[in-house]
């Protein structure tokens, strides 16, 4: 039943991607905003190739997830064949050219190479959004907003990869601290933002629901409690990985839902601009002239 | 040019589910795979209530959300707006599913048949390993429509190049044919009726058309 | 036929090769008659010898009304050869035991053996007495459909038509599937066992719940289409907004079992609150028996001398016969005039002068009282509502305009009232079928361009043949052939198991009439709780069962299944296992709808919508060989025949017309050898050359091969003929409306034979025998009933249960083809049982929940779907399902109204049906994920 007239319905969750859709958001968003963080952290210099490689091993993890979830696994490559339009296409070849950055840095050492595949990973990281915003059937997905929202989260993935592996090793820098906290307020503007837009639209039902539970993750797990951990950590250094612990598990909660919960299908309408006469012939405007 | 549209009168449709049977012995679709089906749609609060039904499928769109979206091109379009897939090519990532705002998509992974006991005859010979795996939908009976032109014969016209559900409609509710021939049958059903078209704020220019009287 | 040899481009990619196969594909054109709206046409698409793809045939274009399509029902016809479920092979039971949790033990048998098997039984009983002690048919058959069976088992008519006498009256529907109140009044009054509008013409129709959309067909969904499209209004007044309500201009959600009340409502704003002027008053006047006079004792004043009714003139100011020249008989007004008047059994009454009034009159007194705002509190709809609707019917009727039709001037009547199954059957029937003809007759609108047409006749004719039937009364109207209450005539001793001769005159003794209308009363009888003075019959020795599943279909059908349990014999033609067959002593697969043979007719008028230009024949013929052992039902009539000796008798049978037209008249001679058996292709060959001949007044004699390619021969059927009012005028006859004598008088007389039988237990059907039906609070009458017989509280069942017509399996016997299910999943309520979502939410059900519906006598249980679309009082359960044997079927948890549908005398009315409603009350049982 509808409520009104033109209002959706036959709105119900997506069946075609799952888990490891979302995997591939998780992973490919830690992944490449961590090579891009431990790139930025070291330069000038080229960062540790351990980070690199555990980054690449991310990103490449969830490349994999997608691949066991398609129909055709053999027909894999040709994903590779619409760079033209497909942020799917795109996200594949700039997949493939940081690994062969980080590859090229790896045999000759040149570290602008690495610097390059920092810079390539952050593309990936925005494809990933776009790949989003570009499947138009699904109103969660589709706001323009999920743009800077994925790229905060992932970016604050990765700064809190790094802050656990500076963590696994000494202790981690104010910087990056100072960078987590900032990221991690970004990422809650950017749902805010996110958040006011989907408010602002015919969103079904069970997203609203979907989203209120990830907004309190967002807000409490994933903001203020790395906040009062980064503040904390000034007298207590030991606690800076909860900090990193629980921006990284909000954000991975979020995509997961995002993916897995929230992502119901646009639904059917019945269009609420009713107009007569040929549609080739009408003259512009005219659709607003008869509209009820 | 040529842009093939489908027209569906709510106000003749009665939801019979004849377009949707037909649809499925035309295209041998397995179980639970409609790419045409009517919707039974209930609005408002009792007592005032009003029921309509509604049919759908793949739109045909001018700007396809889910070629745009297709990283193998599976997704085409011809020239004649038929929006298309090549099961050969379609790798199966289902970005198009979510990509389309019609829900008009499926893909079926395993041979799928409608008794457990295996495939009866028909769905022995009809079975086609080519759409396991990959992504299907509506192809506005292109093979029909194509078979039909070679034999000089009219789209939404003759039956023998006419879409299945088009030609099954006991209500006469689906009409096929090209928006561009200003004298076909689609052209004068919009020009003479009060039309809409679903989800337009998306930009995708679709080619379905729903006429409708509001009551 | 056309063959994969050349290569089409592939319709994705225009440049690449379409897979090449060297199959060769070819079309078979049939006909559907899965339910009686048709039969349509279909063609088959066939691929190395499988059939694939169900098509509309579009050669029918130009004679079929709806263009050679056909509805859902058909493309499940594939799927129903192949389905793995199928009985293949001849079986029989080996456990004698029968119940619903016995084992029966099937075996597979050969077929010889299952024809030696029956005709020892035959035999036997040919060896002693086609009736047994009691008078009652030895043998029974019982098929469903409303009969539409009898176009799908090929000669098998003719086999029973040489056996003898066969009780068909243990029918498989328990309350009634039909128009039951409709076909035998509309019978009576326009010939119109079916009634629709004239809805090419009309312009505005008032729906009590009739549900076209879903169960009128092609031809009906069609036309009604089309008369949306260019602006008819249609006002739906139901409980429930049905698939037809869909598409009405307005939905009136009317309380169960008062539309009566509106429909006097209506009467009363026409009769009493609108100036006789704006009624159709020539119409009355000349048309209807409204000027009659009616004598005080009831019956109609008549002339001494010519018996004739009569009526006032008002030109002379004297009583004249009513079929005096030149007359202008009077509507209104009392007279006093001397006559005689008729009454039961010849009894007279001699009148010098006595104050009498008309017809008329006592049709407006008789909604006196009925004011719209009597009826807003019964039918929960406001006075103004009904007020409005009666006025719009009235306005758009166009009273005094005329249609140029087939160069004749008609009257043009562009309004109709139509009536649902749920309305038409059982207490209050009477009174809607009535009021609704009364509505019509007011505005002159019945049977004209535009109004309330008839399209077939079962009782007073032959189907095919409407205007065939036309027979003049001495009173001046439709002559009827009543089944006789005198004395002399009467049929005191039942001849079949229901006894429909004796207890309903109006439902004729034709073919057909055993076939119509509830047989509660048959199997009430069976079970030992009804008609007692008649005694319990015994079950037929041999029983035939086919194509229908009365243990599903009927009400109470857990008692069915042990009354069937009792039955000696039961042979089942069976495409699956199933409820009814569960209790067969032997099971035979015959060849279904695209494997076998039969020519049956098509066109000229039938029901519901079909309005043909033209008239003739089609075939249904095998698309594809029969699966495994399954037979052509000609070949198993012939054998039958053979075995029992009457193959003569059969084939005398066939060349009289049993199996649709006669092999031998004066034009032609295709008559069958009568010494010897004939192939099923020599069969219909012969009946195939006749069909020719018949259409081509003898000039053609084509025969199978003929029909095989072309699928339908036609000749010119004249569309005067959609008309009964050119007849009538004609004729100079009269609608018998509105003043019932004949009802009265044989009630009368029915009342005076039963009970000098000392029958007393059909009393209460015999108060319906009015010349103007009361009206009657149904509520009170069921609450009333139930608390008589299963000492409840009626209060504890505040809940009215509906049923409401699925297109996609009514009639199909298709509730094991996986294909009709997922279809018709996608209309509501094909997934569980239909709830006021508020109602729902009051008691804590929500969507998909589990809820539990009980009524006095049963208990069933589905999911609820919670909906918008139906009264908070009511509940709806569509189609009948409930299954627990068929394959498939059995797996749908889905809930069936029938079984908590009780069988009570005390709710079957006058003409022997009863209604598919009941009340009940609900309770939620489990939760949706339970």
């Amino acid at each position: 039943m509808t409520r009104t007239k033109f209002s959706r319905f036959g709105t119900s969750h997506q069946t075609s991607w799952d888990w490891r859709a979302a995997g591939n958001f998780i992973c490919g968003g830690a992944g490449s905003s961590l090579l891009a963080g431990s790139v930025a952290a070291a330069f000038p210099e080229a960062p540790d190739w351990r980070v690199l490689l555990a980054a690449l091993l991310l990103i490449g993890a969830g490349l994999v997830f997608v691949w066991t979830e398609i129909g055709r696994t053999w027909r894999a490559f040709n994903v590779l064949f619409h760079p033209q339009t497909s942020w799917m296409t795109r996200e594949a070849y700039v997949a493939a050219l940081t690994g062969a950055l980080v590859a090229g840095w790896a045999f000759t050492g040149i570290a602008p190479l690495a610097h390059a595949a920092g810079l390539a990973a952050l593309l990936f990281l925005y494809c990933q959004a776009r790949i989003l915003k570009a499947a138009r059937g699904i109103p969660a997905w589709r706001e323009p907003a999920i743009v800077p929202l994925i790229v905060a989260t992932g970016l604050v993935e990765g700064v809190s990869l790094l802050v656990l592996i500076a963590t696994a090793q000494e202790v981690p820098s104010s910087a990056l601290l100072a960078a987590l906290t900032a990221l991690a307020v970004l990422r809650f503007a950017s749902w805010l933002r996110y958040r006011a837009r989907m408010d602002a639209s015919d969103m079904p039902p069970v997203t609203r629901r979907v989203l209120d539970s990830v907004s309190r993750g967002m807000l409490w797990v994933g903001t203020v409690a790395p906040l009062a951990a980064a503040g904390l950590t000034l007298a207590v250094p030991a606690i800076a990985p909860l900090a990193a612990v629980a921006a990284l598990v909000a954000g991975a909660h979020f995509k997961l839902q995002l993916i897995t919960r929230a992502a119901q299908v646009q639904g059917y309408a019945l269009g609420n601009k009713l107009r007569r006469g040929h549609p080739l012939t009408m003259k512009p405007g005219a659709a607003e002239a008869t509209a009820r | 040019m040529t842009r093939y549209v489908m027209v569906a009168d709510l106000n003749r449709c009665v939801g019979c589910q004849t377009c949707t049977a037909s649809c499925k012995h035309t295209n041998a679709t397995p179980p639970g795979v409609q790419w045409r089906k009517v919707l039974d749609v209930e609005m408002g609060e009792y007592p005032n209530v009003e029921r309509l039904f509604m049919p759908v499928g793949c739109q045909h769109c001018s700007d396809p959300p889910c070629m745009e979206v297709c990283p193998s091109t599976a997704t085409g379009q011809r020239k004649d707006g038929i929006v298309t897939i090549d099961y050969d090519i379609c790798i199966g990532c289902s970005y198009c599913a979510v990509a389309c705002p019609y829900q008009a998509r499926y893909k079926v992974e395993e041979p799928r048949f409608a008794y457990s006991s295996g495939p009866t005859e028909t769905e022995a010979i009809r079975f086609d390993e080519g759409r396991i795996g990959v992504a299907q939908k509506c192809t506005f009976c292109a093979d029909r429509v194509d078979a039909g032109l070679a034999k000089g014969l009219t789209p939404g016209v003759d039956p023998d190049a006419t879409p299945a559900c088009a030609n099954a409609c006991i209500a006469n509710a689906l009409t096929f044919g090209d928006l561009e021939d200003p004298d076909s049958n689609v052209s004068k059903l919009l020009t003479d009726n009060t039309w809409f078209r679903m989800h337009e704020d998306l930009g995708t220019d679709p080619g379905f058309y729903y006429l409708w009287e509001e009551k | 036929m056309t063959s994969g040899e050349t290569k089409p481009s592939h319709p994705c990619d225009p440049g690449k090769e379409w897979k090449t196969n060297m199959s060769t594909t070819h079309k078979v054109s049939t006909y559907c008659y899965q339910c009686v709206n048709g039969p349509d046409m279909l063609t088959v698409e066939v691929t190395d010898g499988v059939a694939t793809t169900v098509a509309p045939n579009f050669e029918a274009k130009g004679y079929h009304p709806a263009d050679g399509k056909v509805c859902v029902k058909p493309y499940g016809l594939v799927q129903k050869i192949y389905n793995p479920n199928r009985l293949l092979k001849p079986m029989k039971r080996t456990n004698p035991k029968k119940g619903r949790h016995e084992d029966p033990g099937w075996v597979e048998i050969t077929w010889d053996e299952a024809l030696d098997t029956i005709a020892a039984k035959l035999n036997a009983i040919r060896a002693t007495s086609l009736v047994d002690e009691q008078g009652y048919p030895r043998v029974a058959f019982t098929t469903g459909g409303a009969a539409t069976p009898y176009f799908y088992m090929g000669t098998f008519a003719s086999f029973l038509a040489a056996w003898g006498p066969v009780d068909q009256s243990l029918g498989a529907g328990g309350t009634v599937k039909c128009y039951h109140t409709e076909h035998v009044y509309g019978e009576l009054w326009h010939r119109a066992f079916t009634v629709c509008p004239d809805t090419p013409r009309c312009e505005y129709i008032v729906s009590f719940g009739n549900n076209i959309d879903a169960s009128g067909g092609v031809t009906s969904v069609r036309r009604h289409a089309d008369a949306r499209a260019r602006g008819i209004r249609r006002i739906q007044i139901e409980p429930h907004l049905s698939v037809t309500g869909a598409s009405a201009s307005e939905w009136i959600p009317i309380r169960p079992k008062t539309d009566p009340a509106f429909l006097y409502a209506m009467l009363h704003v026409l009769l009493h609150e609108r100036p006789l002027a704006e009624l159709d008053v020539p119409f009355l006047k000349n048309r209807t028996g409204s000027p009659y006079l009616v004598g005080p004792n009831g019956f109609f004043l008549r002339d001494p001398e010519s018996r004739k009714p009569l009526v006032w003139d008002a030109t002379s100011g004297r009583a004249l016969p009513f079929d005096t020249p030149g007359l202008d008989p009077a509507l209104v007004g009392s007279f006093s005039v001397g006559g005689i008047e008729v009454g039961a059994d010849n009894k007279s009454w001699t009148h010098e002068a006595v104050e009498v009034t008309t017809a008329f009159e006592f049709a407006r007194k008789l909604v006196a009282m009925h004011t719209p705002e009597w009826a807003a509190p019964i039918c929960d709809v406001p006075a103004e509502t009904i007020r409005r609707v009666a006025t719009e019917f009235l306005q758009h009727a166009r009273i005094g305009e005329t249609i140029e039709f087939e160069g004749r001037t008609l009257p043009f009547r562009p309004v109709a009232v139509m009536l649902g199954k749920g309305v038409n059957n059982g207490w209050g029937a009477y009174e809607c079928v009535w009021a609704r003809t009364m509505l019509m007759v007011l505005v002159g609108g019945l049977e004209v361009p535009g109004g309330l047409l008839g399209s077939t006749v079962h009782i007073s004719g032959m189907d095919f043949d409407r205007m065939g039937s036309v027979a003049p009364h001495p009173d001046g109207f439709l002559d009827y052939p009543f089944n006789p209450t005198d004395k002399e005539h009467w049929a005191a001793q039942p001849q079949v198991r229901h006894g429909h001769t004796t207890l309903i005159p109006i439902i004729g003794g034709g073919l057909t009439s055993q076939l119509m209308g509830s047989t509660v009363l048959s199997w009430m009888r069976l079970q030992g709780r009804a008609a007692d003075s008649w005694g319990k019959p015994k079950p037929p020795d041999v029983w035939f069962v086919y194509r229908c599943n009365p243990n599903i279909s009927f009400s109470e059908t857990d008692r069915m299944g042990e009354t069937m349990a009792t039955f000696p014999f039961t042979v089942a033609f069976s495409y699956t296992q199933d409820e009814t067959n569960h209790f067969a002593d032997l099971v035979l697969p015959e060849a279904i709808d695209l494997e076998s043979t039969q020519l049956i007719r098509i066109g000229g008028t039938h029901y519901f919508e079909q309005f043909w230009d033209t008239q003739g024949w089609v075939l249904r013929q095998p698309v594809v060989p029969p699966r495994g052992e399954a037979k052509d039902f000609t070949w198993i009539a012939t054998e039958l025949a053979q075995r029992t000796g009457l193959l003569e008798a059969y084939n005398a049978m066939i060349n009289f017309g049993a199996a649709g037209l006669p092999l031998k008249t004066e034009a032609y001679d295709f008559s069958l050898d009568v010494t010897r058996a004939h192939s099923v292709d020599e069969t219909w060959n012969a009946i195939c050359r006749a069909a020719s001949a018949d259409v081509t007044e003898g000039a053609a004699s084509d025969g199978l091969a003929y029909f095989k390619e072309k699928g339908f021969r036609v000749k010119p059927f004249p569309k005067m003929n959609w008309f009964l009012y050119p007849r009538m005028e004609d004729l100079g006859l009269r609608f018998e409306l509105p003043y019932q004598e004949r009802i009265l008088r044989i009630g009368q007389e029915l009342s005076a034979r039963l009970h000098e039988q000392g029958v007393t237990w059909w009393d209460r059907q015999l108060h319906e025998y009015e010349p103007l039906p009361t009206w009657k609070d149904l509520n009170r009458l069921w609450a009333d009933a139930y608390e008589r017989a299963y000492g409840i509280k009626a209060s504890d069942y505040p809940f009215w249960l509906l049923t409401a017509r699925s297109m996609q399996y009514a009639w199909g016997g298709n509730v094991s083809l996986q294909m009709i299910r997922e279809v018709a999943a996608n209309v509501a309520g094909h997934d569980g049982i239909m709830i006021n979502a508020r109602v729902a939410d009051e008691l804590g059900i929500e969507q998909g929940d589990r809820i539990e519906v009980r009524s006095p006598i049963g208990v069933t249980s589905g999911r609820a779907l919670l909906r918008q679309g139906v009264r908070p009082d009511t509940i709806v359960m569509v189609g009948q399902f409930g299954h627990w044997k068929t394959p498939y079927a059995k797996d749908l948890d889905m809930p069936s109204l029938n079984n908590l549908v009780p069988m009570n005398m005390d709710l079957v009315d006058g003409t022997g049906s009863a209604v598919d409603a009941v009340l009940v009350n609900i309770r939620k049982v489990g939760r949706k994920s339970a």
